[in-house]
């Protein structure tokens, strides 16, 4: 990426830079960008020194560049290990070739019903193994691969052809025009992978591509935030598999013919491989690695049977010298900009202004509807004053009982704090509040709903929302996209909203983000919008964690152990900005060690001892109470 | 009754050739967090190792040492030779890229196996190759009734005191519990005095070595060897390794046996050209049905 901005910024196109004057060219350097990308793309199959086996070359780079697209989404931005993703390049060949020899449909219509099977294939087969963790969904894909490959061998019901494939396949007819040489398989592969890059980019810059990034960071964080991780996983299969079914459809239609040999193992290894030396999550990365993987063997054609020794080797190499791969996604020092959002104020400052959040949406609602949100009615008899209760709450991990019959009352508009030695069950019992673990038995009611073993991005949109207790950011996002994940719980908008940029997803990312300056100004981190959230020092980082919880404009806001690992004067400062979030209107509820900060600002006070309730009241009364001193300091001998 | 027995034979045989590679494969990737896609390779490397021994010398080491003796030699050949190629390889291809991470560690081995198995082909040359007749000893005899190669036999014998002894290592000795300390957490093992070097040296030399043997003792109950069977091997032998249980030594043994037997009952009874389609449609459903294997432990996160 250096190299690219010096080569830019000499030739008079690189970024505008602050003391820099504005010039035509800086202006519209986006465009003037893509007109030469473009340019040199139209001009190459017309160079004097390129034959027709070099542009056949050029198509066969973009048939690896669609597949390593496709692979990107599942790899690069969800972080999935997927290594069986010949498997829907596969189907896509062989539902064109299938329905085109026997059914004659034309080749153009199959371009998106292959991609259409292709997906769907992939939904019946990822949804019941999503929820698997890496290695073990690596080997499922891998599985799934094979599983493909072997029935397409094996022949049934006389469908694929066995190890021989299917010949004769036709070629696509664009409206009365065939396609059939060098020259036009190019331009009709380049352009489909033009207007599959334009909607890439587009969800890049969207909350769902930003939610598939925050899966790939942390998945529970994500989870906690309000992203609903198995959708979006399964969204990133689905997406994936329809690009690389379009990808079979665009080789088997210039190939004529197709066979299981081309979709191996090996195959989807070169795919995985692409995406890493392209750099992850980096869409003009994924198609520069098509290009290395498929014009590295060609170039050393005279080598023979040592091309691909030497491909090996020069695959560790990249590994060695640069890991991130060539052309990594830049994700600091890009500005705002680089959130690729619409209608942002020219001076970032205004963005803080912009944010600042309706009074209205923290009172507790009564209605069904919270801030959009379409809550199920209320079930339980409503107390105003309590904003959420746990009755009886018990929660067994085998013989052991973590939680014990738990009761917990949190005042509406409050401060209540749960204190108790360690390994007593506090954050258990938060884990239940917020949806990571299911109780036992016992129930718990939040603003008159039962929201006992409902799943956390659920709880958090009906407003519950935590921080950890070690803290868990989103590393490698900057600030500002690490809060961004706050209001994504309340936006509504779909890939097609966020590929056509409505007037509605416009509107919905400029409240998030504008949402998120308030918050980050809020907590006094603005200046460091644009820095990666794992190069902040840690007691900012327990700040930023703060300011993405209440960027999801919670009712109740669950701090564990928000003050472990500040010094005195951090804490103090931490004491301030609690109370003045309770003068906001939330409610908060905190585990807490510092008893500092305990008996400073909390309404009222818990304490929990081997998963039990042992006393609770006004924090000067429980200071005092006989139970809780023994069950921190132990019991005097008599 | 005979075919059962003969497949299931056969199974044991297949199998426990699938648990000592996914034995090496399940201790790379316990204490590194890698998935070696390159010990298959290694394995194949193995096989190459032992032929040319055996060939190489016409016969020579056969003739002097008798049959069994040759195959021993063989094994040892290969196990040292693939030791030395283990820790080179850790050095070569994997340790200056442990601080990039694991996905691109995973690409680092895919080029390690593209490389072994062109460098393979470089040398011995593209078409298969047999271990000639005159070295394998297929002495046939029968047990209970039932037919059996003296080849099995022992192939089975070698196999299971082979993996007795990893079991004994890893779990009962102290340096296994400085392996299995590793595995589980590398900087407190390196902070409780554990010489995290060593045990990498070690796990790297031992665990592609067994495969080495595998690789002889596959050499010479099929005959035919090419250049390329280290990827279905490396395959079956992460397959056993996840069914088993990540990093667990006992699962990769019963994950490996048990692959073989289905593998082979499924052919024998049903069709051998579905048996693969049927492993993994198994392996899935296992998932499933547990999430982290069969011996693998239940971990919820900490959070």
């Amino acid at each position: 990426m250096g190299i690219t901005d010096n080569i830019l910024k000499r030739i008079g196109l690189g970024k505008p830079s602050g003391d820099q004057p504005v010039t035509f060219w800086s202006k519209n350097r986006g465009w003037l960008l893509l007109a030469i990308t473009g340019a040199v793309f139209a001009a190459y199959p017309f160079l004097p020194f390129i034959s027709d086996y070099w542009i056949d070359v050029a198509f066969f780079v973009g048939v690896y560049a669609l597949l390593g697209l496709s692979l990107n989404i599942v790899l690069g931005e969800v972080g999935l290990f997927d290594l069986g993703h010949t498997a829907f390049y596969a189907i896509g060949a062989y539902v064109t070739a299938i329905l085109n020899t026997t059914l004659h449909i034309p080749i153009i219509v199959l371009l998106p019903l292959s991609a259409l099977i292709a997906a769907g294939f992939a939904y019946l087969v990822t949804s019941p193994v999503i929820h698997l963790k890496g290695d073990y969904l690596c080997i499922v894909t891998i599985g799934i691969g094979e599983i493909v490959r072997l029935t397409m061998i094996n022949n049934p019901f006389n469908l694929t052809g066995g190890p021989n494939g299917i010949n004769g396949i036709g070629g696509p007819n664009l409206f009365g025009l065939a396609i059939n040489s060098s020259t036009q398989f190019y331009f009709y592969t380049w352009i489909i992978i033009g207007v599959i890059v334009f909607g890439l980019i587009r969800l890049q810059h969207s909350r769902i591509g930003r939610a598939w990034n925050y899966i790939r960071e942390d998945a529970t964080a994500a989870e906690a935030s309000g992203v609903d991780v198995r959708s979006y996983k399964l969204l990133a299969f689905v997406l994936g598999a329809a690009i690389a079914g379009m990808a079979g459809n665009i080789y088997a239609s210039k190939q004529m013919s197709i066979s299981p040999g081309s979709f191996t193992f090996i195959e989807s290894s070169l795919l995985f491989c692409i995406v890493l030396l392209g750099g992850l999550g980096s869409i003009p990365g994924s198609i520069l690695g098509a290009v290395v993987v498929v014009v590295f063997p060609e170039v050393f054609r005279q080598f023979a049977s040592y091309r691909l020794l030497f491909f090996g080797l020069a695959l560790m190499l990249m590994m060695i010298f640069r890991p991130g791969g060539m052309w990594p996604r830049k994700r600091e020092g890009t500005g705002l900009d680089g959130l690729g959002i619409r209608g942002l104020p020219r001076n970032d400052e205004d963005l803080i202004l912009l944010g600042k959040p309706d009074p209205a949406i923290l009172k507790p609602a009564t209605t069904a509807v919270v801030r959009g949100v379409r809550l199920p009615p209320v079930t339980v008899p409503m107390d105003e004053e309590m904003l959420l209760q746990t009755h009886g709450v018990t929660l067994k991990f085998g013989g052991l009982t973590a939680v014990n019959n738990f009761d917990l009352n949190v005042r509406t508009g409050k401060i209540t704090s749960l204190i108790g030695p360690n390994g007593a069950g506090k954050t258990t019992l938060f884990n239940m509040i917020t949806g990571i673990y299911k109780p036992t038995s016992g129930q718990i009611d939040f603003l008159g709903r039962d929201i006992t073993g409902l799943k956390p991005h659920t709880i958090i949109s009906y407003g519950i929302a935590r921080t950890f207790q070690n803290i868990r950011l989103f590393p490698s996002l900057t600030c500002i996209e690490n809060i961004m994940s706050g209001p994504h719980c309340h936006a509504r908008s779909g890939t097609w909203a966020a590929v056509m940029h409505t007037v509605a997803e416009v509107r919905e990312e400029r409240d998030i983000v504008a949402t998120a300056a308030y918050r980050l100004d809020e907590v006094g981190l603005w200046s460091y919008r644009n820095e990666l959230a794992k190069n902040l020092p840690y007691g900012k980082q327990r700040y930023l964690e703060i300011a993405r919880a209440l960027a999801t404009a919670p009712h109740l806001l669950i701090l564990d152990e928000p003050s472990s690992g500040l010094n005195d004067k951090e804490s103090e400062d931490l004491m301030v900005l609690l109370q003045s979030l309770v003068k906001e209107g939330f409610t908060l509820l905190l585990i807490e060690h510092d008893m500092q900060v305990v008996m400073g600002i909390s309404d009222w006070v818990a304490v929990m001892d081997m998963g039990q309730k042992i006393a609770e009241g006004l924090p000067k009364d429980v200071y005092n109470n006989q139970r809780v001193i023994e069950a921190y300091l132990g019991k005097e001998d008599d | 009754m005979a075919t059962f027995f003969e497949q299931l034979i056969n199974g044991l045989t297949i199998g426990s050739f699938y648990a000592l590679v996914a034995l090496g494969y399940s201790m790379v990737f316990g204490v590194m967090k890698l998935i070696n896609f390159a010990h298959g390779d290694l394995f194949a490397l193995g096989s190459y190792l032992g032929y040319t021994l055996l060939i190489a010398s016409s016969s020579w080491v056969t003739v002097h040492f008798g049959l069994w003796g040759g195959m021993a030699i063989a094994m040892l050949f290969a196990f040292s030779g693939i030791g030395l190629a283990g820790v080179l390889m850790e050095r070569v291809a994997y340790r200056p890229v442990y601080p990039a991470g694991r996905l691109s560690l995973v690409v680092s081995a895919l080029g390690m196996s593209i490389f072994l198995q062109n460098g393979i082909m470089a040398i011995w040359g593209a078409r298969p190759q047999a271990y000639p007749a005159a070295v394998v000893p297929s002495t046939r005899f029968s047990l209970l009734g039932l037919p059996v190669t003296s080849l099995q036999v022992v192939i089975l014998l070698i196999s299971f005191t082979l993996m007795l002894a990893i079991w004994f290592i890893v779990e009962k000795t102290t340096f296994g519990a400085a392996i299995r300390a590793t595995a589980l957490d590398r900087s407190t093992a390196t902070l409780m005095g554990i010489d995290v070097r060593v045990v990498i040296f070690f796990i790297f030399a031992l665990g592609p070595a067994l495969g080495g043997i595998a690789g002889v003792m596959n050499g010479m109950y099929y005959r035919a060897i090419s250049f390329n069977m280290g990827w279905t091997y490396g395959l079956k032998a992460f397959t056993a390794t996840i069914l088993g249980g990540i990093g667990n030594i006992p699962g990769a043994m019963i994950g490996g046996l048990l692959l073989g037997l289905m593998e082979s009952l499924f052919a024998g009874y049903v069709s051998g050209a579905w048996k693969d389609v049927f492993v993994f449609f198994i392996l899935i459903v296992v998932l499933i049905w547990r999430p982290t294997g069969l011996l693998g432990e239940k971990t919820a996160e900490k959070v």
